[in-house]
């Protein structure tokens, strides 16, 4: 993974000590709250329910064991003992103290980590594919052009004072595992005939109250322009995307007020005198940053295989988390391999702060010593040798991390909700645990691949407008309802979900959510996914099945 | 007048306003003296305006295309980018255009809500002087200009060197800034502490820092009785150049006499045992004695320099001596002292100059030839994993002091 040098560690440090001093103007009253509150959100710090919430980056999901030993330290030091792992492979905490906030960025950044620009309208924590580097189907390798993107958005000071937020992601592989689709701004990379690297970009994606799939405004983008053309987006974002709204800021809006050709072509007007210019990717800085994604010391194929059969026959438990947590690998010998955060009880994507050290202890043990965050809040270790998975499922069992749920009902995502969130209608949270307790481990390998996302209010956190069933909490007359939403998905075919029908209240969506799996398995077909059957089948069984009481009273 | 901070060639200064700026567009009369106008009117009646005795500036609003001034930046004293909120950001995009499209090189002057965190993005976008907002101190302001000492980006002051595009030039800046906060808070936490130089250009370079920003750190240096005298002649460069007098300490005659009549002069080349002992009575307990009642020493030890340095933290506990060890320079390389003391004109031992990295007692260092390692000349007939002094005691371990 990318290791700071010089620069890259004083600017955390030179953050902290400034972030340090406007904490200190605020607390002695100097700074009011609206002049504290963007220079805060840039670090990374909301006032929350409950009390202040802290996230920090992780940049495209990549963590050492050093540093996950840290957060789950700082989750035990400065917060009640656990921390959150985000959709965008970023972790919160949500009982922090203000005052302390400097103390946790001096700590972070002696790890190479920050908060800075994790809220606020400004350019966000780049996302990419958690298999990124080690996937089958890769094509190219996303993390260099990651972090490039990263150095190039960290205090860009001309894109500091956006619109609104602005969310960056990139996908290299065959199958899209990054939701490009729903991003402000997302590339696509790929080779060319003569073997460059290129890109397709797309901008104005995005979830929210205005769910939109981000179109395709420039394709074969020659991967050295990258931060030319980005500069271009950005710009005309900056000066033409609306600020009277706070609820039409999103570039999606811009994007299509004007219509993508007109957004692509006035990019282009703009692209014309930058490219080539001073912030194209020069070979050196590229090569340099490249040689921090080189491959782990892998052990030859002979000796990093091995032959699991009769382990798996012996352990049902053993073979299915073969089958649901460990994904294949582009090199011989090794798979990738998923440790569930998604228990049910805690809130998905929760870990406590001992967790952390065990998950890092699992990477030090098997997997070079690395680890990252997927926004599907898992944790995955990228590169383990086949000979050593039935001794870190042993040791993922005892920590809790074996649960053989990945890509399962239960693998939910969910945002935190009304338990935390001061923005939610609703609770997440409950209902994800409401749901989990409907579906036995058999009924769920049974039922198989189904992406169930809830998101306590249209902010969409939790990514509800994607998910094959996605739960909204919705405000009504203040009690929580919630809406149900059948068909997104976020892969390569990208699609937004359609709502079912009126709202429904906590108690009814687990039964609802039962119906509506019920309906998948009396009418699916051979080797269909739930997502496959609602393609062929279309909304309308789900909407009876979701509002029974309608079809008695037809 | 309201204050004006002006940047230009990298200095701040704080002036009055000469300048009034005219809110409405339209006006039948302009006011005397200089003045800052409207867009409209610039665009509209620019022929006008130039035959006005005073200076003319303009204003843009945040919604205003500033590609309409191309061609017509003529006769402008400058253009004001008003901030309605601090918040709405795309006079940095106007400020970046102005800059960067339209070729304009004379002052732009950020107006409204210009507060204490923002002047330093606006600064490297491209502005150069801030209407300093009512009730506001000019001073505060300009401190907001000093929070960062690099940059990934482009920028548009040309105050640093962009990351992205001059790697070794930043992390060269970065290496500086760095080594002087290290030695900024020794001073500050440890007023007791000693740098322990051994003349050669790494300790040249820390005692550069100490002398360039006057900090009340003791320099001291180890006359071992049997350095070259190049070395010894560094002392006088050093109080000739900086007025540094650094104490020097001597072994114990004793004990020196003792180990001559044991083992003879140069017993040194006989066993590793017999050089530690040497080393023992001429380098560590003089070290020892200069460090006594002391918090914290400091060195010029890099990690780049020998394989027993590898994994050099920034400070460190010595535990020998129970005390707090700091080395500023832990990931400075070669050239990048080079480059420091070419940049700062540091005088250095001009042993170096003839081959001769790494520098200690004369009978124990040999120059070295091209492509070999920076250490073989010391001790050069011993295994490179022995090659301390016994000065630096390891293996090193980080210090849990907090690292801000």
């Amino acid at each position: 993974m990318y290791r700071y040098d010089a620069v890259d560690r004083l600017l955390v440090e030179e953050r902290a000590a400034q972030f340090r001093g406007q904490t200190e103007r605020f607390l002695s009253g100097e700074l009011s709250e609206d002049a504290f509150k963007p220079l805060r959100l840039q670090n990374g710090l909301y006032v929350q329910r409950h009390a202040p919430m802290l996230r920090i980056a992780i940049p495209y999901g990549m963590l050492s064991s050093t540093q996950l030993r840290t957060l789950g330290r700082i989750a035990q030091v400065y917060d009640r003992g656990y921390g959150h792992f985000t959709t965008r492979q970023n972790i919160q905490y949500n009982w922090v103290e203000i005052a302390r906030v400097p103390d946790i960025l001096d700590e972070l950044a002696a790890v190479e980590m920050h908060g800075i620009q994790t809220s606020g309208n400004c350019i966000r924590n780049t996302t990419t594919d958690h298999l990124a580097g080690v996937a089958a189907d890769e094509i190219v390798d996303p993390r260099p052009y990651c972090e490039l993107m990263r150095q190039w958005s960290t205090f860009n000071p001309e894109f500091a004072y956006l619109p609104r937020k602005f969310k960056v992601a990139f996908n290299g592989a065959g199958d899209d595992r990054a939701a490009t689709g729903v991003h402000d701004l997302a590339f696509d990379l790929k080779l060319d005939a003569a073997g460059e690297v290129v890109m397709d970009v797309m901008a104005g994606g995005g979830q929210g109250r205005t769910p939109r799939i981000a179109p395709v405004i420039k394709r074969d983008l020659p991967w050295r322009e990258m931060l030319t053309y980005t500069e271009a987006v950005l710009r005309a974002y900056n000066r033409w995307g609306r600020r009277d709204n706070l609820y039409k800021a999103r570039i999606k809006i811009l994007v299509e007020s004007i219509g993508a050709e007109r957004f692509a072509a006035d990019v282009e007007d703009e692209w014309r005198h930058l490219k080539g210019g001073v912030a194209r990717i020069a070979d050196e800085e590229f090569a340099r940053i490249a040689a921090n994604f080189v491959d782990p010391a892998y052990l030859p194929a002979d000796e990093a295989d091995a032959d699991l059969s009769a382990l798996r026959a012996a352990n049902p438990r053993f073979d299915a988390w073969l089958r649901r947590n460990v994904t294949s690998h582009k090199r011989a010998g090794y798979a990738a391999v998923t440790l569930s955060l998604k228990r049910t009880g805690p809130a998905p994507g929760d870990a406590t702060g001992e967790e952390m050290a065990a998950a890092a202890d699992l990477a030090d043990r098997f997997s070079f010593g690395e680890l990252r965050v997927s926004h599907h809040q898992n944790l995955v270790l990228a590169d383990v040798a086949k000979k050593d998975l039935h001794d870190l499922w042993q040791a993922s069992e005892a920590t809790g991390f074996a649960e053989p749920n990945i890509g399962l009902v239960t693998d939910i995502i969910a945002c935190p909700g009304g338990d935390f969130c001061a923005l939610a209608n609703a609770r997440a949270i409950p209902i994800a645990t409401a749901i989990q307790e409907r579906f036995s481990a058999q009924k769920q390998e049974e039922v198989g691949e189904l992406a169930i996302k809830i998101s306590g209010c249209i902010n969409s956190c939790g990514h509800h407008h994607v998910g094959h069933i996605g739960v909204l909490g919705v405000d009504k007359h203040g009690e929580e309802w919630y809406q149900l939403l059948v068909g997104g998905r976020s892969d390569n075919e990208v699609n937004l979900g359609t709502i079912l029908g009126r709202s429904i209240k906590f108690e009814e969506v687990p039964g609802a959510v039962e119906r509506l799996v019920d309906a998948y398995l009396g009418a699916r077909q051979d080797g269909e996914r739930f997502i496959d059957t609602v393609g062929r089948i279309g909304i309308a069984p789900f909407k009876a099945a979701a509002y029974p009481e309608k079809v008695e009273a037809a | 007048m309201s204050a004006l901070i002006r940047l230009a060639d990298r200095k701040v200064r704080i002036e009055d306003d000469s300048f009034v700026l005219l809110e409405e567009a339209g006006a039948d009369v302009w006011p005397e003296g200089d003045i800052i106008v409207p867009l409209a009117d610039w665009l509209a009646r620019a022929d006008a305006l130039k035959t006005r005795t005073g200076r003319t500036g303009v204003w843009l609003a945040p919604a205003a295309d500033t590609l309409t001034l191309a061609e017509k930046l003529d006769g402008l004293a400058l253009i004001a980018i008003q901030f309605p909120k601090f918040t709405d950001g795309r006079g940095y995009s106007h400020a970046a255009l102005l800059r960067k499209r339209l070729g304009w090189s004379g002052e732009i002057r950020a107006v409204g809500e210009v507060l204490r965190d923002q002047v330093f993005y606006m600064a490297r976008v491209g502005f150069t002087a801030f209407a300093v907002p009512q009730g506001f101190v000019a001073e505060h302001l300009v401190s907001g200009l000093g929070d960062f000492s690099v940059a990934y980006q482009d920028d548009a002051a040309g105050a640093f060197a962009p990351a992205l595009h001059n790697r070794a030039a930043a992390v060269r800046e970065a290496k500086i800034v760095r080594t002087l906060k290290v030695l900024k808070r020794v001073a500050a936490q440890h007023p007791d502490a000693a740098f322990a130089t051994s003349l050669s250009a790494e300790d040249m370079v820390v005692t550069d820092f100490i002398a360039r920003h006057k900090l009340p750190i003791h320099v001291v240096t180890l006359d071992t009785g049997r350095l070259h005298d190049e070395t010894l002649g560094m002392i006088g460069e050093v109080k000739a150049k900086y007025g540094i007098d650094i104490e020097v300490m001597r072994p114990n005659a004793e004990a020196v006499e003792a180990h001559v009549a044991a083992h003879g002069a140069y017993a040194f080349y006989e066993s590793l045992e017999l050089r530690k002992e040497c080393c023992g009575i001429r380098k560590v307990e003089p070290l020892n004695r200069a460090l006594a009642g002391r918090s914290a020493w400091l060195t010029g030890q890099r990690r780049d320099q020998a394989v027993t340095r590898t994994a050099l933290p920034e400070m460190e506990r010595d535990e020998a001596r129970g005390i707090a060890k700091f080395n500023p320079l832990a990931d400075w390389s070669w050239d990048d002292v080079l480059a420091y003391a070419a940049r700062f004109e540091v005088p250095l031992n001009p042993l170096h100059a003839r081959g001769y990295p790494s520098i200690g007692c004369e009978p124990c260092t040999r120059a070295i030839r091209p492509g070999e390692d920076p250490r073989a000349g010391r001790w050069w007939w011993e295994q490179a994993d022995k090659k301390e002094c016994g000065l630096h005691t390891g293996p090193a371990s980080p210090s849990l002091e907090s690292a801000a």
